[in-house]
């Protein structure tokens, strides 16, 4: 599932560095403050056993073919969220920098994939609700079957959004997303079979590994997966939003016979409108006249409305973060006199 | 450690008659900047502009020559090019037949030039940062990460994981040869007969791990290999990276 560098656009290439980046360097924050050492030279060997695990092959019953551990998930179960996102993360920028698989520009895009999903969704949110904690085999083997294979769906649902946001292929988003959906549902049922296999051998064998790591995933993460719905809402679903006018603008054509009130030509109004289509760089969630007209009219996927979204989304994140810093600021220095 | 990484015989194999590529890419932190530039003004190249992508094959052509690195490692690598660009390459093959030109008679449909450019920003982006990687000690790319602010515990890691990797490797190796003298054919190959193998390798990991920590607790190991403070860009780096980056530009505006 390594997306090449080929199939991506610089904006959306780069968009999954920062948001990446953001990742990693929001782990290393919280496992620095955790100041446990031990675990640091568990996580660089653990990283070098998923290298090693996928040389050891076994047959895919009924279909001829071989298949590997990809070990997200395990990495999870072992490390803990922000441990296994680092791990994923340092495997990955090792297989891109020296074994060309996956690009430098789609590294932001493979680390949100393969390591952002089991780690941070599947992990906490499926894995942990459901066999999390249990000794029973089958609890363990429904939450590691269901875990692998959501995050496996969620980072190939993931990829069919990169590419086609990208704009570089000429795959209908519907055919492309029926491919890739039921190939990883195939491919996260073997994970979670494999993964299932080596809990269980381990529960046997050296059950102290599998008690649980320190570092929950706290109502932080809730946030980050609003954040991540908020992106693909605005990014994705826009596209899809009725070209209906809305209720104001419906009540104005029902009074004036116009959808929207008639300028007012006065000094003010003029330089304020002027002033409004210059610092709109996305004017009516779109991009200006001049690139509208490369979008196909047959297909609902717009660029225009898609980086609306996510600009929207990230501004209000944004606007709501800093009120909240400031707020809390204010409240302490309060406290504090 | 780091003298231990720098003479290491892992699977990242480099070639070791190449020319230092800091006579062209200037330190390595420069070297890292100017890769990810040439990666982006390369795919900021339009879909339909074939020239445009074969111009940018200057860049890893001039480094592989001037730094006399072994031209087979990475045609190698270049041949195992994912599967999966290959089949979006031949998507538009099959779903753009529009006819955009014809030369000597042969008409050339969209997606044959757009699924050209596909395959064509592969092997440069790949050529190119292959030359770069392969000419560079990975412990003096993890520093000029450090350089680059990325965080110290990534740092680690990656340091971490190339020095062991190559140790598991040979485990792995071992464990595999070992099952398939004892396998004959696909028996004792299945799934749930691989996944305790797996186990195994995981435990044998384990104490690993645990021996490596104590050893490295032993010699004041204090959660941090990489530890040296990130020193600002100098006016040579911002030299160097300001002449790719011009030369990029200017492959851009003419192709």
């Amino acid at each position: 599932m390594h997306m090449s560098d080929s199939l991506l656009s610089p904006v959306v290439g780069g968009t999954f560095w920062i948001a990446s980046g953001a990742l990693i360097g929001y782990s290393a924050k919280i496992i620095t403050e955790e100041n446990d050492n031990s675990k640091t030279a568990f996580m660089g060997v653990l990283g070098a056993f998923v290298f090693a695990a996928q040389m050891i092959n076994f047959t895919i019953p009924g279909t001829g073919s071989s298949g590997h551990l990809g070990g997200g998930l395990l990495l999870a179960i072992l490390l803990g969220p922000y441990r296994a996102f680092i791990t994923l993360a340092s495997v990955l920028i090792i297989q891109c920098l020296f074994f060309a698989d996956g690009g430098l520009l789609a590294l932001g895009c493979n680390i949100f994939n393969l390591a952002f999903f089991p780690a941070f969704i599947a992990f906490p949110f499926i894995y942990r609700v459901i066999g999390g904690g249990s000794a029973s085999p089958e609890k363990l083997a429904f939450g590691s079957l269901m875990a692998a294979t959501a995050g496996l769906l969620m980072g190939a649902l993931s990829v069919v959004l990169q590419t086609v946001l990208s704009g570089i292929t000429e795959l209908p988003f519907g055919t492309f997303l029926l491919f890739m959906l039921p190939v990883h549902l195939a491919i996260g049922i073997v994970e979670g079979l494999v993964t299932w296999g080596v809990l269980v051998f381990i529960a046997r064998t050296e059950p102290s590994l599998l008690v649980p790591s320190g570092t929950a995933v706290h109502p932080r993460s809730t946030f980050a997966l609003f954040a991540v719905l908020s992106l693909l809402v605005g990014g994705v679903l826009s596209w899809y939003a009725s070209p209906q006018p809305d209720g104001l603008e419906w009540s104005i054509a029902k009074v004036s016979g116009s959808s929207e009130f008639r300028p007012v030509s006065e000094p003010l109004h003029n330089a304020l409108a002027a002033l409004q289509q210059k610092v709109a760089f996305l004017p009516d969630y779109g991009f200006k006249s001049t690139t509208e007209s490369l979008r196909n009219p047959e297909s609902p996927v717009n660029a225009g409305t898609t980086l609306s979204g996510i600009v929207g989304s990230l501004s209000v994140l944004a606007a709501a973060g800093t009120i909240g810093l400031l707020l809390g600021r204010k409240r302490t220095e309060a406290e504090r006199q | 450690m780091r003298s231990r990484l720098h003479s290491d015989d892992s699977g990242t194999a480099r070639h070791e008659r190449a020319t230092p590529v800091s006579l062209f890419l200037g330190s390595d932190r420069s070297a890292l900047i100017v890769t990810v530039l040439f990666v982006f003004s390369l795919l900021s190249v339009p879909k339909f502009n074939l020239p445009g992508v074969i111009a940018f094959g200057t860049f890893p052509l001039f480094l592989m020559f001037a730094t006399r690195l072994d031209v087979n490692i990475i045609v190698k690598r270049l041949l195992q090019i994912s599967p999966f660009v290959l089949f979006m390459a031949a998507g538009n093959l099959v779903l753009d037949r529009n006819p955009v030109m014809t030369i000597s008679g042969i008409t050339f449909s969209g997606g044959m030039i757009s699924g050209t450019v596909i395959v064509a920003k592969t092997i440069i982006s790949v050529a190119g940062l292959l030359t770069v990687t392969l000419c560079i000690p990975f412990y003096r790319i993890c520093s000029a990460l450090e350089s680059l602010h990325v965080p110290d515990l990534l740092v680690t890691q990656l340091i971490l994981l190339e020095r062991y990797s190559s140790v598991l490797h040979k485990e792995a190796q071992a464990m595999q040869k070992a099952r398939d003298i004892r396998s004959f054919g696909r028996r004792g190959k299945g799934l749930f007969r691989t996944a305790p193998l797996l186990g195994s390798l995981l435990l044998r990991t384990t104490v690993r791990a645990e021996r490596l920590y104590r050893s490295m607790s032993a010699r004041g190991f204090d959660g941090r290999l990489a530890s040296r403070s990130p020193a600002n860009m100098s006016p040579q780096e911002w030299k160097t990276v300001g002449l790719w980056t011009l030369f990029f530009l200017v492959l851009r505006l003419i192709f």
